[in-house]
C-alpha cells in the first residue's frame, strides 16, 4: 500500500504537468487540425527562457516563469502564423503538416542545443519543505505545481464554457467553415487559440523543468509520447478529455514505475496510445468523424 | 595516403548503397503508396539485429560471454541477410492495424513514430535480448572465406555486393511501381476513400507495401551491420527516419532516382561533410547544427520545391508521345459551358462497358430494410426502406440535411448503418466492405472532387477498370510481358471513352489541373469504366454548368436504356424533372414520398418539405 500511495503522489505531480501540456496541445489540434509535434521544442525553449531570467537576471523562478509563459505564447503564435497557416493554405494533406512540424521540432530543439550546449541546467529555486501526508511525499514546490494545474484547468473550463471566445473556439473546432459563415471571425479565434495554448505550452515547459530538477536542451523531446497518449485517450481535440487522459497517464506511468522497472514506465503510455489508435482513434467517448 | 583514401572510398560506397536502399524502400511506401512510415528505422534496426545474431555463435558457448543476445546460430552468408529481410517483412505484421483504411494517415504515422521511440527505449534497457544500450559488437564480417577482411579487396568487394543489391532492389521496385498495380498504389495515395470505392483493397495494398518496404529495410540493415560489425540501439533512434524522409523530400517523392539522389545528398552527404569539420570547443555543436539543417531542409523544400529535385514523372499513356505532354488544362469555370461531349452519341455503351443482361428487365436490384444512421445520437437517416428497379434512373431528392448522401453512402458501403439492412440482388450485403461491393458491380461517385490528382486523366480512367491482370502484387512482379497486352487494351478502351466525352486532348494532363466540369466528367467516365451494374451518383451535376449538366443527363438516360441501373442524388428539381423516373423524396431522414415527378408535384407534403427546406 505504501508503494502505491507514494507512487500515486508522483503520479499526481506528473499528471499536473501533463495536463497543462496536453490541454494546450489538444486545443491546437481542435481548432486548426494540426498535430503540432514541435510542441516539445517550444516547451523546452520556454523553460530555458525562464532559466535565463531566473539564473542570469536573478529573478525569482516563479516570476521568471512569466517570461517562459510569454515565450510559449509568442513562439506558438508565430509558428502557426508563419509556418502552419501558410502550409495549410496550400491544401496539403495533414501528413505534410506533421512532417513540417517534425522539421520545426528539430530546428527548435537542436537550435537550442547549439546555443546552450549539452550541459545540465537547473533553476535557482528551493524545493521547499517536504510534506508527508496520506502516505505520499511531496515537496512544497510540487504542491504549488499541482495547485497551478488546478487553477489553470479551472480557467480553461471557464474559458470554454462561459466566454464568447470559448464558444467561438468550440464552434470553429466543430466546423470551421460553418463557423466562418455564421459570422465568427475564425482567423482571430485561431490566433487567440494559439496564443492561449502556447501560454499553456510555455507554462508546461517551465513546470516540467522545475519538476525534473535537472534538464538539458533535449529533455522534452520524448515528452510528446506522453502528450499523444493522454490526448488520444481522452479523444483528440477535447480539452476535458485531455485533462482526464493526463490524469490517467500520469498516475498510470508512475504507479507502474513503483511496481516494475522504472525504466519501462513510459511503456504503459505506449500501450495505451497504440491501443487507442487501433480501437478507438477518436477517444473513449468520441465517435468517428464522418466525411 | 592513397590506401587510406581507398578505404574511405569503399566505406562511402557501402554507406551510399545502404542509404539508397533504405530511401528506395521508404519512397515506395511514402512516395508511391502514401504510407507515412515514421517507424521505418524499426525495420532497418530489426533486420540488422537479426543478421547479426544469425551470423554470431551462441553467446554462452563461445567466448563472447560479455554480451547477451538470442539465436546465435552461426549461419553462413547469405543466410543471415535473407533472415534479416524475412524478419523485416514479419515486423510489418504488428503494424498492419495502424495502416488500415479507417485511420487517418497522420494518426497512423504518429502511431508508427511512437512505436519507434518506445521500441528503442525498450531495447536500450533490456539486456537479455539486446544487451541493452551497449549493443552487440564483434559481429562477424560476411564472406570472409573469399577475401581477407583486412584487405582493400574485401572492402571494395563488400561495396560491390552492396551496390549490386541496391541496383536489384531498384529494378524490383520499378517493376512494381511501373505496372497497373503501381497505378493503383498511386491512386490510393491520392485518395484512399475513392480508391476503396472503386474496388481497390486498400488494406491489402498498404500491408503489402509495409511488408515489401520492411524486407528491403531489413536487408539494408544487414548490409550495414556486416560492414561495421556493430549493432547499438543508439544508432537507430526515431530521428533517423526523419533524415530518410528529408532525403526523399529533397530528392523527389514518387521518383526512384530521386530517392537515390536524396540518399546520396542527405544522410550520406551530411555524415561525410561534417566529418571534415575540425573539432570545436563545444563538441555538441556540429551534430546539433546538422539536425537544425535537416529540419530546415524539410521545411524549405516542402515550401519552395515540394516535388523535390527530381519530381515524380508524369506517365504518358496515350499514343500521342511526349509532345502532347505539355498540354495544360484551362481552369476557368466558364469554359465548362463550352465542353462538347464528342462523339458520345455514336458510342455503343453495351459493348464499351461490357453491359450484360436484359435491358427491359425492371425487377428489384437493390433494396433497403429500415436503414438507420445516427451521428452523436442525432438520427440522420431513420428507417428508410426503398426499392431500386433494374434499368431505371432513380432520383433521390430532398432538402439539405434530408439524409440523401448518407443513404447513398450506406448503399455503397462507405458508411456503416446503425441498424437496418441493405439487400443487393436479394443478398444481404449490410456487412460487405465497400471495395467488395464495388467489385460486385456497385460503383459510387462523390459529392466533392475526388479525382486522383497526380494521376493523368487517362490513368484515372484506366485505374478503375476491374480485373486487370497486372493489378496485383504478383501480377506486377510477372512483368510487362504478362500484363502488357491486357493493359494496352484497357488504355484503348479508356481512350475511346475519353474521345466520346471529347476530352482526348487532356489524356496526359494531371487530373488535378482540370476545371470543375472536366473533373466531374473524369469522375463519371472513371465510374463507368469500373463497369457498374448499378451506378450511385452523389450530386454529379453540382457545380456543373447547366448546359453540360443536360448533356450528362442525356447520356445517363442512354446508359439506362442500355441496361445500367442508376441512382442519383440531386437537389435540382429541373434535373429530376428531365431525367429521373422514379423519384424518391427524403425529408428529415425519412422517405416522404415516391413516384414520378408529375405525381410528386401533386402531393402537398412534398411541396411543403421543399418550401420549408
Amino acid at each position: 500500500m505504501s508503494v502505491f500511495l507514494s507512487s500515486l503522489g508522483f503520479g499526481l505531480i506528473s499528471a499536473a504537468v501533463l495536463a497543462i501540456a496536453t490541454v494546450g496541445f489538444t486545443m491546437q489540434f481542435a481548432v486548426t487540425n494540426v498535430l503540432n509535434l514541435a510542441y516539445g521544442s517550444v516547451m523546452i525553449n520556454s523553460a530555458f527562457v525562464t532559466y535565463y531570467l531566473n539564473y542570469h537576471a536573478h529573478l525569482n523562478a516563479w516570476v521568471a516563469m512569466i517570461g517562459g509563459v510569454l515565450t510559449g505564447a509568442i513562439a506558438s503564435y508565430l509558428l502557426n502564423r508563419f509556418i502552419f497557416t501558410p502550409f495549410q493554405r496550400r491544401n496539403l494533406p495533414p501528413i505534410t503538416i506533421v512532417i513540417v512540424a517534425l522539421g520545426v521540432d528539430l530546428v527548435g530543439t537542436f537550435g537550442l542545443q547549439a546555443i546552450v550546449g549539452g550541459s545540465y541546467f537547473s533553476y535557482k529555486q528551493s524545493l521547499g519543505r517536504e510534506l508527508h501526508f496520506w502516505g505520499m511525499y511531496l515537496s512544497t514546490l510540487q504542491l504549488i505545481i499541482i495547485g497551478i494545474c488546478v487553477v489553470v484547468m479551472g480557467l480553461i473550463h471557464w474559458l470554454l464554457k462561459y466566454t464568447r471566445l470559448g464558444k467561438a473556439m468550440r464552434a470553429t473546432s466543430a466546423n470551421a467553415s460553418l463557423a466562418r459563415n455564421s459570422g465568427i471571425r475564425t482567423q482571430r479565434v485561431i490566433s487567440s487559440t494559439w496564443l492561449i495554448s502556447g501560454a499553456l505550452c510555455g507554462l508546461a515547459g517551465t513546470v516540467f523543468a522545475m519538476n525534473t530538477g535537472v534538464f538539458v536542451a533535449t529533455s522534452a523531446q520524448l515528452y510528446i509520447v506522453l502528450l499523444l497518449a493522454a490526448m488520444f485517450l481522452g479523444g483528440p481535440g477535447s480539452a476535458y478529455g485531455a485533462m482526464l487522459g493526463a490524469l490517467t497517464i500520469g498516475v498510470a506511468t508512475e504507479v507502474s514505475a513503483g511496481y516494475f522497472n522504472p525504466e519501462y514506465k513510459e511503456v504503459i503510455a505506449f500501450v495505451v496510445l497504440l491501443g487507442m489508435l487501433t480501437f478507438r482513434p477518436y477517444g473513449l467517448f468520441g465517435s468517428e468523424k464522418t466525411i | 595516403m592513397p590506401s587510406a583514401f581507398a578505404f574511405y572510398l569503399a566505406t562511402i560506397i557501402v554507406y551510399g548503397a545502404v542509404d539508397s536502399m533504405a530511401c528506395l524502400a521508404l519512397n515506395v511506401q511514402f512516395g508511391f503508396a502514401g504510407l507515412s512510415n515514421f517507424g521505418f528505422i524499426i525495420f532497418q534496426a530489426g533486420g540488422a539485429y537479426v543478421a547479426a545474431v544469425l551470423s554470431m555463435g551462441n553467446w554462452q558457448k563461445s567466448n563472447q560471454g560479455f554480451q547477451q543476445y538470442v539465436l546465435g546460430w552461426h549461419l553462413a552468408w547469405p543466410l543471415p541477410w535473407i533472415g534479416a529481410a524475412i524478419f523485416g517483412g514479419l515486423l510489418a505484421l504488428p503494424f498492419v492495424f495502424l495502416v488500415g483504411k479507417r485511420l487517418r494517415g497522420d494518426f497512423a504515422a504518429v502511431g508508427l513514430l511512437v512505436s519507434a521511440v518506445l521500441l528503442n527505449q525498450l531495447v536500450n534497457n533490456f539486456v537479455p535480448l539486446f544487451n541493452g544500450a551497449a549493443g552487440i559488437s564483434i559481429v562477424p564480417a560476411p564472406f570472409t572465406h573469399y577475401f581477407n577482411p583486412q584487405g582493400l579487396g574485401y572492402q571494395f568487394a563488400y561495396g560491390g555486393v552492396a551496390v549490386v543489391l541496391t541496383v536489384l532492389v531498384y529494378f524490383l521496385l520499378r517493376r512494381v511501381t511501373e505496372s497497373p498495380y503501381g497505378r493503383s498504389l498511386r491512386a490510393m495515395r491520392d485518395n484512399d476513400i475513392v480508391a476503396d470505392a472503386l474496388g481497390k483493397n486498400v488494406r491489402v495494398q498498404r500491408t503489402s507495401m509495409l511488408i515489401l518496404g520492411g524486407m528491403i529495410a531489413g536487408l539494408s540493415g544487414a548490409i550495414l551491420v556486416g560492414f561495421i560489425n556493430l549493432w547499438a540501439p543508439g544508432a537507430w533512434g526515431y530521428a533517423e527516419t526523419i533524415v530518410l524522409f528529408a532525403a526523399i523530400i529533397v530528392g523527389g517523392a514518387g521518383n526512384h532516382k530521386g530517392a537515390i539522389l536524396g540518399a546520396l545528398l542527405v544522410p550520406l552527404g551530411f555524415e561525410e561533410v561534417t566529418r571534415f569539420i575540425p573539432p570545436l570547443s563545444n563538441p555538441a555543436l556540429v551534430p546539433a547544427l546538422e539536425w537544425v539543417a535537416i529540419g530546415l531542409l524539410i521545411i524549405g523544400f516542402l515550401w519552395f520545391r515540394p516535388d523535390g529535385i527530381l519530381p515524380e514523372r508524369r506517365r504518358i499513356l496515350s499514343g500521342a508521345g511526349k509532345s502532347a505532354a505539355a498540354m495544360s488544362a484551362p481552369v476557368s469555370a466558364e469554359s465548362d459551358s463550352l465542353i462538347n461531349l464528342g462523339n458520345l452519341d455514336q458510342m455503343d455503351f453495351r459493348q464499351l462497358l461490357r453491359l450484360e443482361g436484359d435491358a427491359s428487365d425492371h425487377g428489384i436490384i437493390l433494396s433497403t430494410d429500415r436503414l438507420t444512421r445516427a451521428f452523436h445520437g442525432v438520427t440522420v437517416v431513420s428507417e428508410v426502406s426503398i426499392e431500386i428497379q433494374r434499368g431505371r434512373l432513380t432520383g433521390l431528392i430532398g432538402p439539405n440535411g434530408a439524409g440523401k448522401s448518407t443513404t447513398l453512402a450506406m448503399l455503397a458501403g462507405t458508411l456503416a448503418p446503425t441498424s437496418g439492412k441493405v439487400l443487393y440482388e436479394g443478398r444481404d450485403i449490410t456487412s460487405m466492405p465497400s471495395n467488395e461491393r464495388a467489385k460486385s458491380g456497385m460503383i459510387r461517385t462523390f459529392q466533392l472532387a475526388s479525382e486522383f490528382k497526380k494521376l493523368t486523366v487517362l490513368e484515372n480512367l484506366v485505374s478503375a477498370i476491374p480485373r486487370q491482370s497486372g493489378d496485383s502484387f504478383v501480377g506486377a512482379l510477372r512483368g510487362r510481358r504478362f500484363w502488357g497486352r491486357d493493359d494496352a487494351e484497357n488504355i484503348e478502351r479508356a481512350s475511346e471513352m475519353l474521345e466520346g466525352f471529347g476530352l482526348t486532348q487532356y489524356a496526359d494532363s494531371y487530373a488535378g489541373g482540370l476545371s470543375g466540369g472536366q473533373r466531374r466528367l473524369v469522375e463519371i467516365m472513371r465510374a463507368l469504366l469500373a463497369q457498374p451494374t448499378i451506378l450511385l451518383l452523389d450530386e454529379p451535376m453540382a457545380g456543373v454548368h447547366p448546359n453540360l449538366a443536360h448533356k450528362i443527363g442525356d447520356q445517363l438516360t442512354r446508359l439506362v436504356a442500355s441496361g445500367m441501373t442508376i441512382v442519383m442524388v440531386e437537389h435540382e428539381l429541373a434535373i429530376m424533372d428531365a431525367f429521373c423516373d422514379p423519384v424518391i423524396v427524403l425529408a428529415e431522414g425519412r422517405v416522404l414520398a415516391q413516384g414520378t415527378m408529375a405525381e410528386l408535384r401533386a402531393k402537398k407534403e412534398v411541396v411543403e418539405a421543399y418550401l420549408v427546406g
